[in-house]
Formats: structure tokens, C-alpha cells, sequence
């Protein structure tokens, strides 16, 4: 059995204001292997990023227990690179941050942006670069800190489509490569099913785990794009909408 | 940014060409205007339209500039005017930025704050003047005090708005990093509220005038706010008018200042 690197334990967690209690998280127990890609799937505020803030420490839970196994990167929905910096100056923020500037995280950080395509916009500011490639930065900036476990909240819904189907493939296959294990939380149910290995369903709010489902694709290319065109995929589709519930 | 000059099409530069004129018709205009203006003064004066004596006239205004300059009087006038605004400026700019960043790191203090913010900005500042002079006595003191009451809380109030509305997303992301509050005021909150900080900085400058004028209308011994109020006094609207337009060039030529400043910071925009 593979190395668990996120245990969750009847975790629960309320939100307190004046206005009243939130319950937010109830009851959540699933485990996340070594490089296993896990998706968390979900209505609209039942509690996905509010899940992910605790496996990232950011938030205590109410009840249950969190083992991380680790350190954490965590990608948000927009890119967030910071407008004042140049993409050298944004995706050494995190080094900066943990003091960590130094000739062996430069050269790291210079590597990753020269194999990335990024090492000619160094000295770009963000909005001199397309959304794509501001998604890339977002990525190494990441990855700059050499995270074990990334954790990917709706990374890629601020793009358009197109940029979106593309981004998400790379990604993929960077972490695949670089053999992180990742979270990745998402509206897209396509999207799950293509890059994710196992699928947590989640209810409304209160999210507790309505089911789990593990993805088995036959695909010649294994990618998320490739495998898009897997004779499963509609069906694992077809199940995780009907167990989403939708009404409009 | 791009290199359009090598290899342009003829539309564009037409188009270019197009702007370029449009250019310098506005600017054409805004110069004939001005100069209008003066001319038909000037004119209006000569043909006793109006009465020089009351609405005095653009080469009686030279004079009076020249002859205060000959005794070098009006240099005074105007450092001590530009000097006292500059210092309530400074000392406006410099305090605001500390209590709004107080106000931002202590929601305890920020709330404690609020009913006192509130009530001192509707207030006229102008009813706080004799309480200056009684306090500080008839020198430059009140005055920049002038200057730095009426421009404090509105920097306060705008900056700690500006701070407060800096996306959470991004402070979220420097806590992911293991940020500490410190580092997340210094790389984020700050630099993220350098357009806030420069717009707060120019309205502050106008404001600076308005206090140190109204200062010196209420105690002085020099200033140009002083020459205003003498020559109102000796019925001298010459020395009135002139001083208004120094004035008005000073306060323009410190606003163009700052718009340079803040192109030079903010490179990214
Ligand atoms: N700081 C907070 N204080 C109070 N309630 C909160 C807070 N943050 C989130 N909530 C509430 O908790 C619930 C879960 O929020 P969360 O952001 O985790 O949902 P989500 O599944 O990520 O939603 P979305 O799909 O919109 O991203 C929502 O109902 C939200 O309103
Ligand atoms: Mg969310």
C-alpha cells in the first residue's frame, strides 16, 4: 500500500458570526495516497474550499482529525500574481516569504521557468503576459517551495475554455512528472474525471462524502485530453451528475 | 512596448497621424482660451467696461508681481505659503499612512476608532482655528496645524478603505506561504495600495492649500493668503488678484509634480 499522505478523520468544521452558526463540514473521512490525484467534487458553497483551508492549516476544524503528510502548495481560482511585480519577483514571493532566497532556490526557480516556456517573460509584468501563461507562473511559484501535496481550488475556471483544456493537460503531466500528489477541487465534472485517479463526491452544505469513485480510463495517450475520449467517460459522467443532484 | 515604427501599415499610421492632430487642436485650444481671457480683461479694462479698481487687469497684476519682486517680498510670500503647505502635507501624508495602517493591523482599534473618525471629518475644520491660535500663538504653527487638520482624516478614512479592500484571495495566498502578518502588510497591503496611497496623496495636497489659506486668512504676518486678505483690507484688488494667480500656478505646478511622481512609481500600470 502507498504512503498515505492526507488522512481526514470525521472532520467537521462551523463558521461563526454574529449572524449565526454555518455548518460547513460534517463527518468527512477520506484518505489520500502517494501521488494519487483525487478530485473533490461538489455543489456551489457546500464547503470545498473551506476543506482544502484545512488540509493547508489555515483553518482549525470544529471536530475530527487532520494528518498531513508533507508540505502543502495550494493554487488558487484566479492566478493572483501580484501586478506590481515582475514573473521573477511573483514566483520567488513564497521563498521570500519563508526567507528561503538563495543561489540553489534561483537556480531551481530559473529551471522551472526556462522548462516551462516562461524564462524569455522574466522581467514581464503579469498583464503583459497571457492568461495562460499567468496560470504557469502561478504554478512555479508553487512549485518554487517543492510542495509534496498541491492543492488545486478551481485552478483553472478563471481561463477560457480552450486555455483551459490545455492548461489543465500540462499541469497534469508536470505534477505527474514530478510525482506530487494533488487535491483538485472543481465544478467540472469532465474535468475531474479526466485528471483525477479516484473522485470524492461531496453533498450540500453540510458537505459530508456522498460517495467516492474511483477512475479507471483505457486510454492510448495517458492524459487528461487524450482520455476525454475513453469509452468510460460518459459513464462515470452520468453518475457523478446524477448523484450531484442539480436543480436550476 | 512593441517596435511600431519598422514595419507599420499606411492605415495605422494615418490613424496615428489622426490622433497626433486631434492632439494639438486640444492643445491649441486650451492655450487661445487663456490667452483670450486675459486679452479681454485686459481689453475690457482699457475700453472702461469694467472697473480696473475693483476687477483690477492683467498688466496692473504684472506690475504689482513686478514691484513685489523688486524687494523681494513676494518670494517670502510665497515660501512661507508653499513652505507651510508642504510641511501640513507632509506631516498629513506621513501620520495618515501610520493610523490607517494602525487602524488596518487592530480591528479592536479600528472599530474603537469609527464613531471618532466619523464625527471629526463631518466637522469643519475651520471652527478648530481660533482653538490653534489661542494654543500656538499667532505664528506658522496653526497654520500648518490648519493644514494638517483638514487633510488627516480624510487620508485616514481612504487609506484604511483602501487597505481593507485589497483581495482576500491574495492575503490568503501569502497565509499559504506561512506569511506573517508583518510580511503581509509590507508585500502585499502596501504595494497593493500604491494607486490608493497616490490619489490620497494628491487630494491631500489640495487640501493642504485650503488649510494653510485658510490659516493664514485667519492669523498671519506673510503668506500669500496674508497678501490676499491685506490687499482686500487697502482695497488693493491688484495685489488680490495677483496673488490668486500665483496662487492657482503654484497649486497646479505641484499637482503636475505629483501625477509625474506617481507615473515614475507605479511602472506597471
Ligand atoms: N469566513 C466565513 N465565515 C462564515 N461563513 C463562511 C466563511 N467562509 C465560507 N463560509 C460559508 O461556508 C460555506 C462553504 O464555503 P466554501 O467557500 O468552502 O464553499 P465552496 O464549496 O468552496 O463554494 P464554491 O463552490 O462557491 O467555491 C458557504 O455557505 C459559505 O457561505
Ligand atoms: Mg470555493
Amino acid at each position: 500500500m502507498d504512503k498515505v499522505m492526507v488522512e481526514l478523520k470525521n472532520v467537521s468544521l462551523n463558521y461563526h458570526t454574529v449572524n449565526g452558526e454555518t455548518e460547513a463540514i460534517k463527518n468527512v473521512s477520506f484518505n489520500v495516497h502517494e501521488g494519487e490525484f483525487v478530485g473533490v467534487i461538489g455543489p456551489s458553497g457546500c464547503g470545498k474550499s473551506t476543506l482544502l483551508s484545512i488540509i493547508a492549516g489555515l483553518l482549525k476544524p470544529s471536530g475530527g482529525s487532520v494528518k498531513v503528510n508533507g508540505e502543502v502548495g495550494y493554487m488558487l481560482q484566479r492566478d493572483h500574481l501580484f501586478e506590481w511585480r515582475n514573473i521573477m519577483q511573483n514566483v520567488l514571493l513564497g521563498l521570500e516569504i519563508q526567507n528561503a532566497v538563495n543561489d540553489d532556490s534561483i537556480r531551481h526557480v530559473e529551471g522551472l521557468l526556462d522548462r516551462y516556456g516562461l524564462a524569455e517573460f522574466k522581467y514581464h509584468y503579469p498583464n503583459q503576459i497571457s492568461g495562460g501563461m499567468r496560470q504557469r507562473a502561478a504554478l512555479i511559484r508553487t512549485l518554487a517551495l517543492n510542495p509534496d501535496i498541491m492543492l488545486l481550488d478551481e485552478a483553472f475556471s478563471a481561463l477560457d475554455y480552450q486555455t483551459r483544456l490545455a492548461i489543465s493537460d500540462e499541469v497534469w503531466s508536470i505534477l505527474k512528472n514530478v510525482k506530487k500528489t494533488a487535491i483538485i477541487v472543481t465544478h467540472d465534472i469532465s474535468e475531474a474525471i479526466a485528471m483525477c485517479d479516484r473522485i470524492v463526491v461531496l453533498s450540500n452544505r453540510p458537505a459530508v462524502v456522498k460517495s467516492i469513485h474511483e477512475i479507471h480510463l483505457t486510454c492510448d495517450t495517458p492524459s487528461p485530453i487524450g482520455c476525454r475520449k475513453a469509452p468510460e467517460f460518459r459513464e462515470y459522467f452520468n453518475e457523478i451528475w446524477k448523484e450531484l443532484d442539480v436543480h436550476v | 512596448m512593441y517596435d511600431t515604427t519598422s514595419n507599420m501599415s499606411k492605415e495605422h499610421m494615418e490613424f496615428l497621424k489622426k490622433v497626433k492632430r486631434k492632439e494639438i487642436a486640444i492643445r491649441t485650444t486650451q492655450v487661445i482660451i487663456l490667452i483670450a481671457f486675459f486679452a479681454l480683461w485686459e481689453i475690457a479694462g482699457r475700453l472702461k467696461l469694467i472697473d480696473p479698481f475693483l476687477f483690477s487687469q492683467p498688466s496692473r497684476m504684472l506690475k504689482t508681481i513686478i514691484n513685489l519682486s523688486k524687494d523681494g517680498s513676494l518670494f517670502t510670500h510665497i515660501w512661507v505659503t508653499l513652505s507651510e503647505t508642504l510641511i501640513g502635507f507632509a506631516l498629513g501624508t506621513i501620520i495618515g499612512i501610520a493610523i490607517a495602517i494602525m487602524l488596518w493591523w487592530s480591528s479592536f482599534a479600528s472599530k474603537v476608532a469609527e464613531p471618532y473618525l466619523i464625527v471629526l471629518n463631518s466637522l469643519p475644520k475651520i471652527a478648530l482655528g481660533p482653538i490653534f491660535i489661542v494654543w500656538m500663538g499667532n505664528g506658522e504653527a496653526p497654520i500648518i496645524t490648519m493644514g494638517l487638520a483638514i487633510s488627516l482624516i480624510v487620508t485616514i478614512i481612504s487609506l484604511e478603505t483602501g487597505f481593507m479592500q485589497v483581495d482576500e484571495d491574495k492575503i490568503k495566498l501569502l497565509k499559504t506561504f506561512g506569511a506573517t502578518k508583518y510580511q503581509i502588510l509590507t508585500k502585499c497591503i502596501l504595494p497593493a495600495s500604491i494607486p490608493t496611497i497616490m490619489s490620497a496623496i494628491k487630494i491631500n495636497m489640495g487640501l493642504s492649500w485650503v488649510g494653510v489659506i485658510t490659516g493664514e486668512f485667519l492669523v498671519s504676518k506673510a503668506g500669500l493668503g496674508y497678501l490676499i486678505v491685506y490687499g482686500g483690507q487697502i482695497f488693493k484688488l491688484d495685489i488680490v488678484m495677483s496673488s490668486v494667480l500665483i496662487l492657482s500656478v503654484l497649486a497646479a505646478l505641484m499637482y503636475v509634480l505629483l501625477v509625474y511622481i506617481e507615473k515614475k512609481i507605479i511602472k506597471w500600470q
